[in-house]
């Protein structure tokens, strides 16, 4: 078939560009049947695509399902041009498929899956976006590309919110090809998309909570491990509480404004008529966020009369909302505790554990001990803390149990077992230290020395010398390290097996593979100067008083042959090594990844000082304010435009209004349906249908409340009030609160929307630099040749 | 054992555009390139197909770079495209969109190759002229002293290059940066003759488009753990500079062939080293503050000047070499025997900067035109097209200081031009058809397969099933929805004109392109009309759409010149 083809086209070879125009196609067959009648064509594809093998951990049993890569190549070969039909876009197809692979990974209770290769002799777990995609091979699709490509700059910019990113870009772009089905042209699309997503990005700044000064505020020994069986903290705006199990808190920082004593029975907030007077408000045509704003203010005068009922905040008279400039919610008040405020650290650890609650317990624990160095340091710093992830380093111990992970000052690695006397020895002594930038080898050079291959060494006299090159440059190091009396040298590169055999000998460590962070670390705290080469070694580059001892979990960790764990570190060194444990090997990859994506979290909250309302009160507030938008639109038919179109006067310009709510409708459509596996993750809803009905009501609620920002909040306060209200009194419960961390969250929905966009706006594919005989014979008939 | 190979013949065709393949591929490439042009333009993902980076684009440079055609009839034409485009940066879709439409059309007249490509120098000479005239209706003089039209000019640039993925704002923020980042490289006291700066664009993949920003002097990127040995900088006076070409790595010099031979015990490394030191020794006593060099510095002799307190950067790349030796005032030292004190230059001030997850070092000059443009992008595929797209905005910018003319964009000054030629072939082909064997008949023939040319490349602005008008009175370009009734209400239904100059409120009558209408003199417009300050102008580089019209009809008349396609087979 091939070289028929060939032969046909005699200077075909030569050609060397082929198109893939717009995937588009007349006929629109489901995945069913594309599987179906095309399977012939995409059974090489099969074979080379690890397959996606899914498995529900938590239902007991392994559930194999399907993966739907196999069928993508064939969307492919569909020849076709843009003038047959518009009304569908296989790249946004694809980009939609893909993503629904991450779903189980949204969310804090995750399902991992297993991703085995085709002839199934290897198979790694993954349990998140980025892994999954890591393993997978998409390097026959554009999209597959760009899409991993986007998770990955996400990943390594923030570690978290990956998933987010997959799932919104896969929703998004069946939104965005339901608008094309509608006959919506690409530019206003995009440009209303982009304008839809900004707006929410405006608006969930009503949900920011300012994180100040959490450390040293309150009882500093309370921790998360203090509390007793900590809840899964998941999704409380949305989900039903349990009536157990909250966490304790020595302090009440429940809601000041909760309504307690106005609750009717059905727990519905009795609210004053002026609150039903809002919505007339924003209709009156104010900016969304003026409405907003307003109807805050009226709701501070609604509350006022609640608040002096409250047995526990009847002095809350002169308690004042303000919503300041940057969108915080504040209240000022003596008396009561800030409500939108998050203070305490194990609140704030809690809330943004995401359910992982065993990794945030580290990652805390590691904030207080780099808190603590902080503060000693440089007194009671004036700057707010900020947690330095670029400090932290992990140590993963394979097949110690879980218990043992913990976190401790200093530098903890694994060394070979035969060093065991040498550092019992040198344990309880302060020992000197050197840094090597390098390897520790003999035939190591600087990066940039160009070793030139002509040159030959001859001997002068009959002399033969001793010993060879190698041995000699090992009894210099030695004599250099005796010379400055070091006993402990790191190494950033490789070390020579055989010169650590006789460091090991005249009692002295050499450790290899250390981070340049670790050695920035040493240098600081020891007072060394790393070096390049042993010889550059002088008294002014070692460094003194290094303890190294072996790392022992409480109990013995015992039955470990190749290698074990020893602790080294020194007086105030700023260094923090979080030691990861699992008895499962396989799992270790994922604690890992599970620890940076926490501590990153802490670390961007404090940063910030600000989290975002988590468990899906940010992504309800964008699909309430999108509906409102929707309607607004709808209604006025506003002609401002503050998204893509820059071109002020094409028509599309003026069409905009038409097609805006269309757009915004299925734009909210996409955070509903974030939302809803949300709650199918977490089992709050067993079926998406309940999830479906259960948020339309929320939906439906908010929007006629006025304002879904309040709306959030007063529910927010609701879970804790009915806690409250089912508890014995005096003891005080709450469901922990659920934040996200801002920038993160905010960036993955501009990537994932960014990534739908170019692929929306984009029409064909030009594969470069491929000869005739390298494609298949089936794929030639979509493509045309230059 | 060497085959000796009967060579083939070559093979050779007559009249290649007359052939259905050629015709085919022609209107494929013209297919792709119309569909990238102008704001609402599609974009192409560019690819290797085994998994390689994936380039999107709408740009021709971008486009025409990775695409590889056989075809020499393309080849003549994506490669005087690409000449273009490397000399102005700028109109590169344009010229290769013009020269399509106009091999297309003059096919369908059937004249003699030579006809044809005399009336159409005679209809670009008329174009060429009318463009440089004063009394040219489609272009305005750019005012420096202020920064209306030149931002308009660049936030036209950005505009058109959708695959940057810019919001509004963001559009807003960059065209600001860009302009800044051009003045910064105009020097302050000029002789009479100018030597303009330059602006060295920084990645900062991954961040948000709005922390890009620009910076006088030279960023040189390093890691954080490198930064914080060196720093703090305690000289605060101006710091004396050695700038090095030459590795100080301590290898030896290329020995060329043959092999050197060196007794035992002797050591060639050490030998190199004392050079350096000795190097390290004669810059102390020179009392040099800063070492930089292109290469790499030996770990030795660097821990030799740091102890000395003199800062040492290696590995600054060859990138940066030219913009430091302008921002330090001196040559680079190309080898170690010949530094003397009049090699070292002066830095005003060395600091530290932080961008994003990168660490740089600030080299703030005294007196240079030299600016660096931090540039962010949240996408590798966007960042890429957003640096092209301001290294574009940058020299288009620098063409326009030599002539300070902008052309109406937005399709305006091709519908102008047509309304124009039309006109005159119309009224007055005797000023056209000055010498040479022409009849009128022809010149009218020609003219209107020039002028649809024209009109159909504005027509392919539009994208989405839009449908294009002109005026009667400027004959400038407005887009209408596509099904919209013919008895209209045309000023409700249009707003601005394409380029926004106009607005559809100024008692104008329309026309459909393409509809037989009366020609008409397009007017010139009123001189105040261009200095309103809140309009919002699209307007385009005199200078390179000049060179592109003139690139697109000289590469057509020699595409319709072609009579045999000659190819070595062997």
């Amino acid at each position: 078939m091939n070289n028929e083809r060939a032969c046909a086209q005699p200077d075909a070879r030569c050609r060397l560009s082929r198109i893939w125009f717009n995937p588009v196609d007349n006929s629109e067959p489901s995945l069913e049947e594309i599987k179906g009648s095309q399977l012939r064509q995409c059974q090489i594809e099969i074979r080379s695509t690890p397959k996606v093998v899914e498995s529900y951990v938590h239902a007991g049993r392994i559930l194999t399902v399907a993966s739907f890569f196999s069928c993508f190549r064939c969307c492919f070969v569909v020849m076709a041009y843009r003038a047959i039909n518009k009304r569908r876009h296989i790249g946004l197809q694809q980009l939609s498929s893909f993503a629904e692979t991450g779903r189980t990974f949204l969310g804090p209770v995750k399902s991992s899956k297993f991703v085995t290769s085709g002839d199934c002799l290897e198979s790694v777990s993954v349990s998140s976006a980025v892994r999954l995609l890591e393993s997978l091979d998409l390097s026959s699709s554009t999209v597959g590309q760009l899409l991993k490509e986007a998770v990955h700059a996400q990943h390594n910019a923030y570690k978290t919110g990956g998933s987010t990113l997959l799932f919104l870009a896969g929703a998004w772009s069946s939104a965005a090809e339901e608008c094309l089905r509608l006959g919506i042209p690409v530019s206003t699309v995009a440009s209303v998309m982009s304008e839809g997503v900004g707006s929410c990005i405006e608006e969930v700044a009503s949900l920011q909570v300012p994180v100040h000064s959490v450390f040293g505020h309150g009882d500093n020994t309370k921790t998360i491990s203090g509390l007793e069986t900590p809840r899964v903290g998941s999704c409380p705006f949305l989900q039903v509480p349990a009536g157990a199990g909250g966490i304790k808190e020595e302090h009440d920082f429940r809601d000041a404004s909760q309504p307690l004593s106005t609750h009717s029975p059905s727990r519905r907030p009795v609210k004053p008529p002026e609150f039903f007077s809002l919505p007339a408000k924003v209709k009156a045509g104010t900016e969304a966020s003026q409405a907003l704003r307003s109807s805050l203010h009226t709701d501070t005068c609604s509350r006022k009369s609640a608040l002096i009922l409250s047995r526990h905040f009847n002095q809350a008279d002169d308690s004042l909302w303000i919503s300041k400039p940057d969108g915080f919610l504040e209240q000022h008040s003596a008396a009561t505790p800030e409500t939108y405020r998050c203070r305490d650290l194990v609140e704030l650890a809690v809330g943004l554990s995401h359910g992982d609650l065993s990794t945030m317990e580290l990652v805390e624990a590691a904030a207080r001990l780099q808190y603590q160095k902080a503060s000693v340091r440089q007194g009671h710093c004036t700057v707010p803390f900020v947690l330095d992830v670029s400090r932290i380093f992990t140590c993963c111990l394979p097949g110690v149990p879980g218990t043992f992970s913990c976190v401790c000052s200093g530098y903890v690695t694994v060394v070979s077992t035969a060093s065991m006397t040498l550092i019992k020895e040198l344990e309880n002594q302060p020992v000197q230290v050197v840094l090597i930038e390098g390897d520790l080898t003999e035939s190591y050079h600087h990066l940039g020395f160009n070793k030139s291959a002509n040159i030959k060494t001859v001997l002068d006299s009959a002399e033969l010398p001793g010993d060879s090159s190698e041995e000699l440059w090992a009894s210099r190091v030695l004599q250099v390290l005796t010379q400055f009396n070091v006993n402990l040298i790191l190494v950033q590169g490789s070390v020579s097996e055989s010169l650590t055999e006789k460091c090991v000998h005249s009692k002295r460590l050499v450790v290899g593979s250390v981070g340049s962070g670790v050695m920035q670390a040493f240098a600081e705290a020891a007072g060394a100067v790393p070096v390049t080469y042993i010889t550059q070694v002088s008294a002014a580059c070692v460094g003194s008083g290094v303890s190294v001892t072996v790392w022992r979990a409480p109990l013995e960790v015992g039955g470990r042959n190749d290698g074990m764990p020893v602790l080294v570190t020194v007086e105030g060194i700023n260094l923090i090594t979080a030691v990861l444990t699992s008895s499962v090997t396989a799992q270790i990859r994922a604690k890992e990844d599970r620890f940076w994506t926490c501590a990153y979290r802490l670390h961007h909250a404090l940063k910030e000082e600000k989290v975002l309302l988590g468990g899906g009160a940010v992504e309800f507030l964008c699909l309430s304010h999108l509906r409102i938008l929707a309607e607004q639109s709808l209604r006025r038919g506003d002609h401002t435009c503050s998204g893509w179109l820059h071109n002020t006067s094409s028509w599309l310009a003026s069409s905009l209004p038409a097609y805006r709510p269309a757009v915004l409708e299925r734009l909210a459509e996409g955070w509903r349906r974030y939302l809803s596996a949300l709650m199918c993750n977490t089992a709050t809803c067993s079926t998406e249908l309940g999830a479906y009905t259960f948020i339309e009501h929320h939906v439906q609620n908010a929007a006629g409340s006025g304002s879904p920002s309040v709306y959030i909040l007063n529910e927010y306060s609701k879970l804790n009030s009915e806690i409250f209200n089912a508890d014995i009194p005096g003891k005080l419960e709450q469901v922990p609160r659920v934040y996200d961390s801002v920038t993160p969250k905010i960036e993955a929905w501009r990537r994932a929307l960014d990534l739908v966009l170019l692929v929306l706006k984009t029409d064909s594919e030009i594969i470069t630099g491929l000869g005739h005989s390298q494609i298949n014979s089936q794929e030639l008939e979509g493509l045309l040749f230059l | 054992m060497s085959r000796l190979e009967a060579k083939k013949p070559s093979v050779c065709k007559s009249e290649p555009l007359t052939n259905e393949t050629v015709r085919a591929t022609l209107s494929v490439l013209k297919g792709v390139l119309t569909s990238c042009y102008g704001p609402s333009g599609r974009l192409k993902q560019l690819h290797n197909g085994l998994g390689g980076y994936v380039c999107t684009t709408s740009q021709s440079s971008a486009l025409l770079r990775n695409l590889s055609v056989t075809h020499p009839i393309l080849k003549i034409l994506t490669t005087s495209v690409q000449n273009h485009v490397s000399c102005f940066s700028d109109c590169g879709l344009f010229t290769a969109i013009l020269c399509c439409n106009l091999i297309e059309n003059v096919q369908k007249i059937g004249l003699t190759p030579t006809t044809v490509i005399k009336l159409n120098k005679h209809l670009l000479n008329l174009c060429t002229n009318y463009l440089k005239s004063e009394a040219c209706g489609c272009r305005i003089p750019v005012d420096f002293s202020s920064s209306q039209i030149l931002l308009c000019l660049v936030r036209s640039i950005l505009t058109s290059k959708p695959a940057c993925m810019l919001t509004r704002k963001e559009i807003d923020h960059i065209s600001a940066l860009i302009l800044r980042a051009f003045l910064l490289t105009i020097p302050e006291n000029t002789d009479d003759s100018i030597i303009l700066g330059k602006s060295i664009i920084v990645p900062l993949k991954g961040q948000r488009v709005t922390d890009s920003t620009v910076l006088p002097g030279v960023l040189i990127e390093m890691s954080e753990v490198q930064l914080k040995r060196m720093l703090p900088i305690k000289k605060a006076s101006a710091l004396k500079v050695a700038l090095f070409c030459v590795s100080l790595s301590g290898d030896f010099a290329d020995t060329g062939e043959g092999t050197v031979v060196v007794s035992y015990g002797m050591s060639l490394e050490n030998a190199a080293l004392d050079q350096l030191l000795n190097l390290g020794r004669q810059l102390i006593s020179d009392h040099v503050d800063l070492v930089l060099c292109q290469k790499v510095i030996h770990p030795s002799l660097k821990q030799f000047l740091s102890t000395h307190h003199i800062i040492a950067i290696d590995r600054v790349g060859v990138a940066l070499m030219e913009p430091l030796s302008k921002v330090t005032g001196t040559q680079p030292i190309g080898s170690i025997g010949s530094v003397s004190s009049s090699s070292y230059g002066i830095v005003k001030e060395l600091c530290s900067a932080k961008f994003g997850s990168k660490h740089f070092f600030h080299l703030i000059p005294n007196e240079a035109t030299i600016c660096s443009l931090l540039l962010s992008n949240r996408n590798d595929t966007a960042w890429d097209e957003l640096k092209l797209t301001c290294q574009a905005a940058l020299h288009i910018l620098h063409l326009t200081i030599k002539e300070p003319w902008a052309l109406l964009g937005g399709g305006c000054t091709e519908t102008h031009l047509a309304a124009f030629i039309r006109y005159k072939a119309r009224n007055e082909p005797e000023s056209i058809l000055t010498d040479d064997g022409c009849t009128q008949a022809e010149l009218q023939l020609i003219a209107e397969a020039f002028c649809s040319a024209l009109e159909s490349l504005a027509g392919s602005l539009e994208h989405d099933g839009g449908e294009i008008v002109t005026d009667m009175k400027y004959g400038h370009l407005w887009s209408v929805q596509g099904d919209c009734p013919s008895v209209v209400n045309w000023p409700d239904l249009l707003s601005r004109c394409g380029c926004g100059l106009y607005s559809s409120q100024e008692e104008l009558s329309w026309s459909f392109l393409r509809s037989t209408c009366h020609p008409f003199a397009p007017q010139t417009c009123l001189p105040h009309k261009t200095v309103s300050p809140t309009s919002n102008l699209i307007v385009d580089c005199l200078t390179a759409k000049l060179s592109g019209l003139q690139v697109a009809v000289e590469t057509a008349n020699l595409i319709l010149d072609l009579s045999y396609v000659i190819e070595d087979k062997n």
